[in-house]
């Protein structure tokens, strides 16, 4: 094919984006389908509060991290 | 029952409900209600962006409980400290039940990690509940630290074993000058019970009531057991006694002079042979 296909580190596994790369946090849970006010976001080890997640940039080099609540004891 | 107050915020309800290990949300949400509980505890865990899952807080009217985060999944004190802020971040809530379990057989808390990141946490303004082993020693230096409560376990999570700390347990309520949960391992309402008749300010419960085959029911049961136990610690429970001590009056029925405790075997003796075919009218 000789396209690249976008990639991004989430939650330790490159996650394939084949119509084009998110810009932001949002962006890219929107793309996932997730809404976002069900998760925490952690970029790099740092904690990304939710009402900066449009503002947010992601890229390939990062290590982005997914978090929600489960049950739990 | 009187309120069980923690971190200056009281509760009309002295069970804690744990949200892991039910089939349903809806069978948690039920659970949840009928065990009249005011604090729920949730986990943290990553998402899993291939299979999109339901979100358990919609399942947990949070106007009705406190949401209590915990760090299970921790294995050291760094790894706690970073999950009681992400939990924070994802709720504004200031609470963690702090957990640090390296041990995936046994999952008993960490009493080194434990320690550190409740002292780190605190300092970060958090209402820090700390799962401990029964020991007195760590819960005392837990208090100094500043935390909310205690939370020694009655025996190892989810093995529904009961009281198997009761000697420390009994020590640590004896010395706590903040509320003392029992955590972890309470599989049925009897043992809650005895916790609370014990002096155990709370309990938390999430095996025992999450794998019954009825767990809406069983919550019902853990919130009568636990207010029994409540309200007899309170009442003065009378101390155990090796010997008998009459109930019914021993005086004044068949013989006029027969009340010589201290002569008890001779009295059984006498009276056997004599006894009415109806004792009690």
């Amino acid at each position: 094919m000789g396209l690249k296909v976008e990639t991004l580190k989430i939650n330790g596994v490159d996650k394939q984006f084949p119509a084009g790369l998110p810009q932001t946090l949002a962006q890219m849970l929107k793309q996932l389908g997730i809404n976002e006010a069900t998760v925490v976001a952690e970029i790099d080890g740092k904690i990304i509060e939710r009402q900066n997640f449009a503002q947010t940039k992601v890229s390939n080099s990062q290590s982005i991290e997914l978090i929600r609540f489960a049950g739990g004891g | 029952m009187d309120k069980l107050i923690i971190a200056g915020r009281s509760f009309n309800s002295r069970l804690l409900v744990g949200t892991g290990k039910f089939a349903s949300s809806g069978l948690m949400a039920e659970a949840i209600a009928r065990s009249g509980t005011e604090i729920v505890t949730v986990a943290l865990r990553r998402v899993d962006i291939e299979n999109e899952n339901d979100d358990i807080l919609s399942a947990i009217d949070r106007s009705r409980y406190l949401l209590l985060p915990n760090t299970s999944g921790a294995r050291d004190a760094e790894e706690a400290v970073r999950l009681a802020k992400l939990a924070r971040a994802a709720t504004g809530i200031n609470w963690v039940k702090l957990e640090v379990t390296p041990d995936p057989y046994y999952l008993l808390p960490d009493p080194v990690e434990t320690l550190k990141a409740a002292e780190v946490l605190v300092k970060d303004n958090f209402v820090v509940l700390p799962y401990i082993n029964a020991d007195p020693v760590l819960a005392k230096k837990l208090e100094d630290a500043g935390v909310a409560t205690v939370m020694p376990l009655a025996s190892p999570i989810g093995s529904n074993q009961g009281l198997k700390t009761r000697a420390a347990l009994e020590i640590i309520i004896e010395q706590a000058n903040v509320p003392v949960v029992v955590d972890a391992g309470l599989g049925l309402p009897s043992h809650a019970a005895d916790a609370m008749e014990m002096g155990a300010d709370a309990v938390l419960v999430n095996t025992a009531i999450a794998t019954a085959n009825d767990p809406p029911a069983m919550a019902e049961a853990f919130k009568l057991a636990v207010e029994a136990g409540r309200i007899a610690y309170k009442s003065g429970p009378p101390a155990a006694g090796r010997k008998a001590s009459a109930s019914s009056p021993l005086t004044g029925f068949l013989r006029e002079d027969s009340a010589e405790v201290a002569d008890a075997p001779k009295l059984w003796r006498r009276s056997a042979a004599s006894f009415p075919a109806k004792a009690d009218e």
